[in-house]
């Protein structure tokens, strides 16, 4: 009974003070969440403009004479994969895995990409005409904000996990929910131009190859 | 266990003087190569809106096309920007460099975020157009790559770096003309003339209490009056002096001043 007035005195007092500096920390950690899920928004948005790209490509590429087929359908096939991975575009995930998965279908659309446009090196009529030069320039430009936008949503995630796993707030930030998130991270063999087989059994289309062309 | 540690490094340290110090040159070596690879030298906030850095333009075209760029802001608040380098500092490629330069020098307004930036870099025969946010409507990859080949390229691939760079600038203009108005002023002159205005209405309030806290005081003792009057007099006349003289900007000189706006890695480039 006597130390009951102690207890309140000092302990209460000291739970007080930790809860009330979280307390403008809880505003925060919510804050940077937002800022998390809002960032993860802007990367749904570029891919998606990428995504929206596609079709467009794929119907001036094809409109060229003998077009190599197994790369286009290899670009459709890879735009299609992509619409299947579907994560909540406004909520950052939380689970590694998911976007794992999400960043493969993102890198094997990528690769189709590089590979559509190295293989139309070899269509000097179609890399002449501006339609085609257009859309290359849109595809580049896409990848660029890809590359903002993911930085930027590492950015964030940073400061976010940061500060729920600071003292005092990785003690209680289970109990509201606060899980950290994780990064979108380079893809192994990012840097590596993708590889062109030529199938040298099918006859060369006749207005593509001309003798000394690189 | 700091002290364990401690103790043991010392033992090493007092056995072995050679081995401490290649021990201290390899981690100083460690330490300064993660520094030099962590840090990209963007360059400096620039003074106008036309930056001639390499010298390709002459002075006073230079600052005919500075004073067209700030009459633009003026006009439609969007805040163009052209930066002609020598050569590329960095290991990366233009369009992160130029986003990262863009984005750190804050082109254009914070909320509209209309900015947009042609970066030229003369030896490495390279240009890119970087677009801000607020722009990539009416300034899509599509029409800055079609400017940047079609339009200033064929200057360029001859030398003549004036009259591609004025058709530029028209065709970025002519592009974001109609997406924003502007109020007349451009941000660097609204800056300085808010400040003049505010350090006007503290003065006056300034006064105001002066002359009450003087009234008060001449009732009842006498040294009071001198005493305040001499040192807030001075500061008084400081004060106005210097609001005065920054509203006036430099003579002829239009001087720009990022808004905060951001980019978000649209645009698009040429070499040539």
């Amino acid at each position: 009974m006597n130390r009951f007035p102690l207890v309140v005195g000092r302990v209460l007092p000291l739970l007080l003070l930790v809860f009330g500096l979280s307390g403008c920390g809880y505003n925060r950690l919510v804050a940077l969440e937002q800022n998390v899920n809002k960032k993860w928004a802007d990367v749904q948005s570029v891919y998606q403009r990428r995504a929206d790209l596609i079709p467009n490509l794929v119907n001036t590429v094809a409109g060229a004479a003998n077009f190599e087929k197994s790369t286009l359908t290899e670009v459709t096939n890879a735009r299609a994969s992509v619409g299947q991975v579907k994560l909540d575009p406004n909520k950052a995930p939380t689970d590694a895995a998911q976007l794992e998965e999400f960043q493969k279908a993102q890198g094997q659309l990528s690769t189709a990409l590089s590979r559509l446009l190295v293989v139309s090196e070899n269509y000097p009529q179609l890399k002449a005409t501006e339609a085609f030069q257009n859309l290359q320039a849109q595809l580049e430009g896409t990848e660029n904000r890809i590359a903002v936008e993911r930085n930027n949503f590492n950015a964030a995630v940073q400061e976010y996990n940061t500060a729920i796993q600071s003292f005092p707030t990785n003690m209680y930030n289970k109990l509201f929910g606060f899980q950290p998130r994780p990064f979108f991270n380079a893809q192994p063999n990012a840097d590596k131009a993708p590889e062109v087989k030529f199938d040298f059994n099918k006859p060369p289309p006749a207005p593509a190859r001309t003798p000394g062309a690189p | 266990m700091a002290s364990f540690f401690a103790t043991k490094f010392l033992d090493f340290a007092r056995n072995d003087r050679r081995r401490v110090s290649a021990l201290l040159v390899a981690v100083g070596i460690f330490a300064s190569a993660i520094a030099l690879r962590a840090a990209e030298t963007l360059p400096p906030k620039p003074a106008g809106y036309f930056n001639d850095y390499a010298g390709v333009v002459s002075k006073d075209q230079a600052l005919r096309l500075n004073e067209k760029l700030a009459q633009f802001e003026r006009e439609t608040s969007n805040q163009v920007l052209v930066a002609v380098f020598r050569k590329m500092e960095t290991d990366s490629s233009i369009e992160d460099f130029t986003q990262h330069i863009a984005q750190a020098w804050g082109v254009g307004k914070k909320e509209r975020r209309n900015g947009t930036v042609l970066f030229v870099f003369i030896d490495d025969r390279k240009m890119y157009i970087q677009v801000g946010y607020g722009l990539e409507g009416v300034l899509p990859d599509a029409t800055a790559f079609d400017i940047t080949e079609r339009h200033i390229k064929p200057y360029f691939k001859t030398n003549d770096y004036a009259d591609g760079l004025a058709t530029g600038i028209d065709l970025i203009c002519q592009a974001i003309r109609g997406e924003y108005t502007g109020d007349g002023k451009t941000n660097a002159e609204r800056s300085s003339r808010k400040s003049g205005g505010g350090q006007m209405v503290f003065l006056v309030i300034f006064v105001i209490i002066i002359l009450i806290v003087m009234r008060s005081s001449r009732g009842r003792r006498g040294y009071g009056y001198s005493s305040l009057g001499g040192p807030f007099i001075g500061g008084w006349s400081g004060g106005s002096g210097g609001g005065w003289s920054s509203g006036s900007s430099g003579g002829g000189f239009s001087g720009f001043s990022g808004g905060g706006g951001s980019f978000g890695g649209g645009g698009a480039g040429s070499s040539w």
